[in-house]
């Protein structure tokens, strides 16, 4: 038994005690091959997954120096079932491998002729197979690649790609560091993604993933695909990307719904991609049109289903998938690393926080109570409707008008999912909202008016749960939401961690209805941040009342 | 005297020889036979030469195979002949184990012993009738050579289309006599061709010394690491288990078992493999920890809270003592072949599977260090126990061996571990106590609702953890999450919002998030405002007053009414009962209906029977040095009365002219020695009334109790029963 700072459970998770000297050495040791799951205050969790394992594998770490690592700083002895396992699991790696073959194009290629005979037999592999060759190689068809690797995932016999990537269209790009300095973490996500070749880099919201993904234009130095999630995303994407690249206006281009430029960097909303037109995909044809070096997919937790589906089929070029939240409701994230990537880089919020790039932060749960005459409704209300009654609570609208007068000199975003009930407070609060229907032009006038303090509180709809970057806003206070959603709740933070020029903390509070299934949902959204470190605090509305903030 | 029998081999011995024997085969002294004749037919009989058969290694089991085929009495040079040269040392041994006796005119085997082997032991034919001129088979023709080729190395058996009508091969050899006809369809190879073509002798592979074991070589400080971790897992498991039966006690199978999905749950419970959590269903099973109630409900015993209070070293010597010893065998459960075979049920006993246990640790620690590769070290295994009943079965006995004892801890990667070294000498183990970690008292709570215990808890934080939160993730440290359902959960077991928060704050080496003190006074506001209670029977009534003057009517006093509302009393009564003293004291009561009871069962049960251990089949007690010598005495003074009546009895046999008579044992001993001479006997013979009929016949074969013989008077092979032969006298 050693004093280490690792204790290594039964289940593959991994508990790293923060507090013990060696915590950050171990940290990076671990780094390669165990995913981060949690971060609160004292005890970090890691899982070994068989995709971690995997994934160190191809950066080159084996067996050994997994086990070594894991004995050499745990603090109890290891079970011999989990060495023996990670052993194991590292085994089945490489014993197939994907190449390009100068005569046959893409084959599957083994060292060990049994394994290629389990897998061949596999239902959903033989249709992805051509000729066979000899007994180790047989042909792959190469519109298959991303889903002959994803199929071979599943079988547990992961395949080792060595048919590369293309390099696509060159083109010159550069970080243009005159005024700014790229921040260690950034430089590190980027050299993580150019040495994988392919995968996802999870950094907090108002982190900076933009540049991140810019430093990564400028190793492939090629044509590049961004993918955004709207219209005001990419926009800000093209005023970051001069502002710190090399590229001038000409360079960039924007393809939504208002206009559809092709540039050598080409800026383009999911939505537009995945239009449909006579019952097809019409502008699917744009991952083809141009020899792309490098695909940014932004936001990559909110990837539409079509658009997988052809990431799959262009497995041969280079994608960065950039995301806060890798947590998906509907639990594909599996998906998105087998098809992306895998996750190339992560890092607790709280430690980029303790570094000072984004803003400390305190989450506060303000709990009101229903009227009477609201809790009677509630009761009788279809089980499909009570999220709605307990959500848009009149209480609320006092307490957001309370909390509103007690921030008055700073600047303030109010979220909701109901319409109605962001009208309501609009009015009553006398200042503008932005939703759905608000046109594109006027979103950026309101937002742009927020940025230099013309307005100094917004109404706003889910419409700004993402990538919109609004530095100065230090409150957020939000009255409804998309039921549990996780990492909603997290973005939505994300809107005021922009780090501050005055250094001031954010406050984020999340008025919820007591003994409803709005504090059920509270309680499930704000696991993801609680996961992170950020500790809620509850108050009662009527402390916000007497001003007890 | 002259030495032709088993028996008169026996007789012969002075007392060093049969102590050997009874050391070697300590079952033919329990109980102790009471004379030499019992004990000669005990000694051959098939079940005893069975179990002397298991004693032996595989070379040991080759030297007798060739033996077996030899014609008695045979000479040791015969045996070498047809094995290896060192067969000089094995046959005394053979010798001692009484498996092979000398005789005046050579050695010879206990007559059952064929029998047991097999018809055709080695996979050789019976002996040829004709003369044979072996060397003819070098001229046989191609094909013949292709159907010698493949009956060479047994079964000698070989099927034909038609004998009338073979192949030019097997006509060529049958004319030859180099081939036998059994049947219509069916050929034997003589034994004598057999040998011939094996080179003259009767094993391809003649093992005259054990394999050498292969594997990985470990580390000594990673071994001991390893097995510390395995034995604070195996701890932790049966705790958990145990409690878990407490709380949700599972229902025996009819036949007595736990079923198939109760281990389900349980495996699911722990994050197990069912196969794991079989074992250690097995493993509290055996040292007393769980029993099957008298209501079929399967319960942790007493012991378990007793259990609970030692040291680990302890805890651990009460779960691995009995396992080395038992003849269960737990990895028998939920195999695809035996579905039904339950954990607890009465299935899973096996003979040798104590045996074959002690048989894998010893080798083990014989081989300190090496992760021994699992193909070679069964063969190694095999060859000291050559498992000739069910080798499918013993091969996986000694993967579940090597599989439990790393479970157990007894092994580390592999390798025996210093514990498992001490647990086989028998010596005290306490290594353990200083080697596991040392518990903790203290958890951390953090933000997300999860506490961690950085460490084995003691137990009291652990079992009150356990109520008032979820286990998230299980090892050296446990995760606990705390929600709405498991503070519940505290609340219903009787502890208080306060409490449970007290308790939190003092256990909890940093300050407690407040959405959990928020989560926790919330629940507890909310918790028991609906009651839910048991009883037997209610009144009620649309008139308070009347309920009222119920509740004060000192008559009714007996009911020990209850008054729930100002219109329902309960009472614990029968409602039948209430009835009867309610209209006894002049009320007009009536049944409004009649409910059910619904039991909810309390959180942690104990068993009301005690435990049962389970027996132990298929082993023999090794007998102390004592105990030989007494069953010694007792067999000499046995065989000196019992030859002193036999000759009384033949005497007056003689004197009267009366049917044979001889005791059971004398018979089968008789029998035996004149099967071989080839004599006719005088019997008496009892029919089903009781009568007894003189016959003279010759025996031929005793098998399964009776005996085969030609009988003089109707000149037919008959069966006679043993037990009714009252006598056996030589014509």
């Amino acid at each position: 038994m050693t004093d280490g700072p690792l204790i290594v459970q039964s289940d593959k998770t991994l508990l790293l005690d923060i507090d013990h000297p060696m915590s950050t050495e171990c940290r990076r040791a671990i780094a390669p091959f165990a995913e981060l799951e949690r971060s609160p205050e004292h005890i970090h969790t890691y899982r070994l997954t068989n995709l971690g394992l995997w994934n160190a594998r191809a950066a080159g770490h084996d067996a050994e120096l997994v086990i070594d690592t894991l004995i050499k700083y745990s603090r109890y002895a290891v079970p011999h079932s989990i060495l023996v396992d990670v052993a194991e699991t590292m085994s089945r790696y490489g014993r197939l491998r994907l190449e390009a073959n100068p005569i046959h194009g893409l084959i599957l290629v083994t060292t060990d002729t049994a394994v290629l005979e389990e897998v061949i037999r596999a239902k959903k592999i033989a249709p992805l197979l051509g000729a066979r060759i000899d007994a180790e190689t047989i042909v792959v068809h190469p519109s298959q690649r991303g889903a002959i690797k994803q199929s071979l995932l599943r079988l547990g016999w992961p395949a080792e790609d060595f048919a590369g990537y293309v390099d696509g269209q060159a083109h010159e790009i550069e970080l243009k560091q005159t005024d700014w300095k790229i921040r260690p973490y950034q430089e590190l996500a980027a050299e993580g993604f150019w040495h994988g070749g392919s995968g996802v880099v999870v950094l907090p919201c108002g982190a900076g993933k933009t540049i991140v993904g810019a430093a990564a234009m400028a190793h492939a130095k090629a044509t590049t695909l961004i993918l955004v999630t709207n219209t005001v995303a990419a926009r800000q994407w093209r005023e970051e990307l001069l502002k710190r690249t090399t590229l001038n206006e000409d360079e960039i281009g924007e393809y939504s719904g208002a206009k559809k430029e092709i540039r050598p960097v080409t800026i383009a909303t999911y939505q537009v991609m995945t239009k449909k037109k006579n019952g097809v995909y019409a502008h699917l044809d744009l991952f083809d049109t141009h020899d792309w070096g490098l695909i940014i997919y932004d936001e990559v937790h909110l990837l539409p289903a079509p658009i997988f589906r052809f990431t799959a089929d262009i497995q041969s070029r280079r994608r960065l998938g950039l995301t806060a939240t890798l947590v998906r409701e509907d639990g594909m994230e599996g998906e998105v690393f087998s098809l992306i990537g895998p996750k190339r880089y992560d890092v607790p919020w709280k430690e980029i926080e303790a570094q000072g790039y984004i803003a400390p932060a305190q989450c506060i749960e303000v709990r009101v109570n229903l009227t009477e005459a609201e809790r009677l409704a509630y009761a009788t209300a279809e089980p499909e409707e009570r999220y709605r009654y307990c959500a848009t609570t009149k209480t609320k609208r006092t307490v957001v008008e309370e909390l509103v007068a007690h921030h008055a000199n700073e600047q303030i975003l109010v979220i909701g999912q109901y319409i109605t009930q962001l009208d309501e407070l609009s009015e009553v609060l006398g200042v503008p909202v932005i939703k759905g229907d608000t046109p594109v032009k006027e979103r950026e006038i309101l937002f742009n008016k927020f940025r230099t303090g013309e307005i100094t509180c917004l109404v706003v709809s889910k419409v700004a749960n993402f990538s919109i970057d609004l530095p100065d806003a230090t409150i957020a206070i939000q009255v409804s939401g998309a039921f549990g959603s996780r990492q909603e709740e997290a973005q939505r933070l994300g809107r005021i961690l922009r780090p501050k020029s005055d250094g001031r903390s954010a406050t984020f509070y999340s008025v919820v209805s007591r003994d409803t299934i709005d504090q059920d949902f509270a309680q499930n959204r704000q696991r993801f941040l609680a996961e992170q470190g950020y500790s809620y605090r509850i108050i009662d509305a009527d402390d916000v009342f007497q001003g007890k903030l | 005297m002259e030495t032709r029998s088993f028996s008169d081999y026996l007789r012969g011995l002075d007392d060093a020889g049969l102590l050997a024997l009874f050391q070697a085969r300590p079952d033919l002294v329990s109980p102790v036979p009471p004379d030499i004749a019992s004990l000669a037919v005990r000694a051959c009989s098939a079940p005893s030469v069975a179990r002397a058969l298991d004693t032996l290694n595989q070379w040991h089991f080759q030297v007798l195979e060739a033996a077996a085929v030899l014609h008695e009495p045979f000479a040791e040079k015969n045996v070498v002949a047809l094995t290896e040269k060192a067969a000089n040392f094995v046959i005394p041994q053979l010798i001692e184990r009484g498996l092979m006796y000398p005789s005046d005119d050579g050695l010879r085997l206990p007559n059952s012993l064929r029998e047991v082997l097999g018809n055709e032991a080695a996979g050789l034919g019976p002996a040829s009738m004709a003369k044979l001129s072996l060397k003819k088979i070098d001229e046989a023709p191609e094909s013949a050579k292709k159907v010698l080729e493949r009956l060479i190395w047994g079964p000698p058996r070989g099927s034909v289309g038609d004998i009338r009508d073979p192949g030019p091969g097997v006509a060529w050899l049958l004319k030859e006599n180099f081939l036998v006809p059994l049947d219509q369809r069916t050929v034997i190879l003589p034994r004598e061709v057999g040998i011939h073509l094996r080179g003259g002798k009767v094993h391809a592979h003649r093992q005259v010394t054990p394999p050498v074991i292969e594997g990985l070589k470990r580390d000594v400080k990673n071994i001991e690491l390893a097995a510390v971790a395995n034995i604070a897992t195996i701890l932790r498991w049966a705790d958990e288990a145990l409690e878990f039966w407490a709380e949700e006690p599972a229902d025996a199978l009819r036949s007595g078992g736990l079923g198939v999905r109760d281990l389900k749950t349980i495996a699911g419970h722990m994050g197990i493999d069912e196969s794991c959590a079989a074992f250690i269903a097995e493993l509290v099973y055996l040292a007393g920890l769980i029993t099957i109630d008298a209501d079929d409900r399967i319960l942790p015993t007493n012991y378990f809270d007793i259990w609970l209070t030692q040291n680990p070293s302890d805890r651990w010597l009460a779960l691995a003592a009995p396992w080395l010893t038992t003849s269960r065998v737990s990895g028998l459960v939920g195999r695809a072949e035996a579905k039904n075979t339950a954990a607890l049920g009465p299935e899973l006993d096996r003979v040798n599977a104590a045996s074959t246990r002690k048989l894998v640790l010893s080798l083990l620690s014989q081989n300190p260090g090496i992760e021994p590769e699992i193909k070679t070290f069964t063969s190694l295994v095999q060859w000291w126990a050559p498992s000739k009943r069910n080798p499918g079965l013993q091969e996986e006995m000694i993967s579940w061996t090597l599989r439990e004892a790393e479970w157990l801890g007894i092994t580390g990667q592999g390798c025996i571990s210093k514990y498992g070294r001490e647990f086989l000498d028998g010596g005290e183990i306490l290594a353990i106590d200083q080697d596991l970690p040392s518990p903790v008292d203290h958890i951390l709570i953090q933000s997300d609702n999860t506490a961690i215990a950085p460490g084995p808890l003691v137990h009291d934080v652990a079992s009150v953890l356990a109520i008032i939160g979820d286990i998230e993730s299980r090892g050296g440290a446990t995760v606990y999450r705390f929600s709405e359902k498991t503070i519940r959960r505290g609340l219903d077991h009787g502890k208080t919002g306060d409490e449970i928060l007290v308790f939190l704050r003092k256990t909890s080496k940093t300050p407690v998030p407040q959405p959990l003190e928020y989560l926790i006074t919330d629940v507890a506001k909310k918790h028991g405002q609906l009651r839910v209670g048991n009883t037997s029977s209610f009144v009620r009534c649309e008139d308070p007053a009347l309920i009222t003057q119920i509740a004060n009517d000192k008559r009714l006093e007996m009911l020990g009414m209850r008054r729930i509302a100002p219109e329902v009393m309960v009472c614990d009564m029968d409602a039948h009962d209430v009835m009867n003293v309610l209209r006894n004291a002049g009320y007009l009561p009536s049944v409004e209906s009649k409910n059910g009871l619904m039991l909810t069962g309390q959180r942690s049960n104990r068993a009301k029977s005690k435990a049962r251990l389970p027996r132990i089949i298929g082993e023999v007690e090794v007998p102390t040095d004592l105990t030989l010598a007494a069953a010694l005495r007792s067999i000499r003074v046995g065989e000196k009365s019992s030859r002193k009546q036999s000759t009384l009895r033949n005497i007056s046999q003689s004197a009267l002219g009366a049917l044979p008579r001889t005791t059971a044992n004398e018979t089968l001993d008789l029998l035996s020695k004149y099967i071989q001479e080839q004599k006719s006997l005088s019997i008496g013979y009892a029919d089903n009334n009781g009568s007894v009929s003189h016959r003279i016949i010759d025996p031929v074969k005793v098998s399964a109790g009776s005996l085969i013989a030609r009988d003089h008077g109707t000149g037919e092979m008959q069966t006679f029963r043993i037990p009714r032969i009252t006598g056996v006298a030589p014509l």
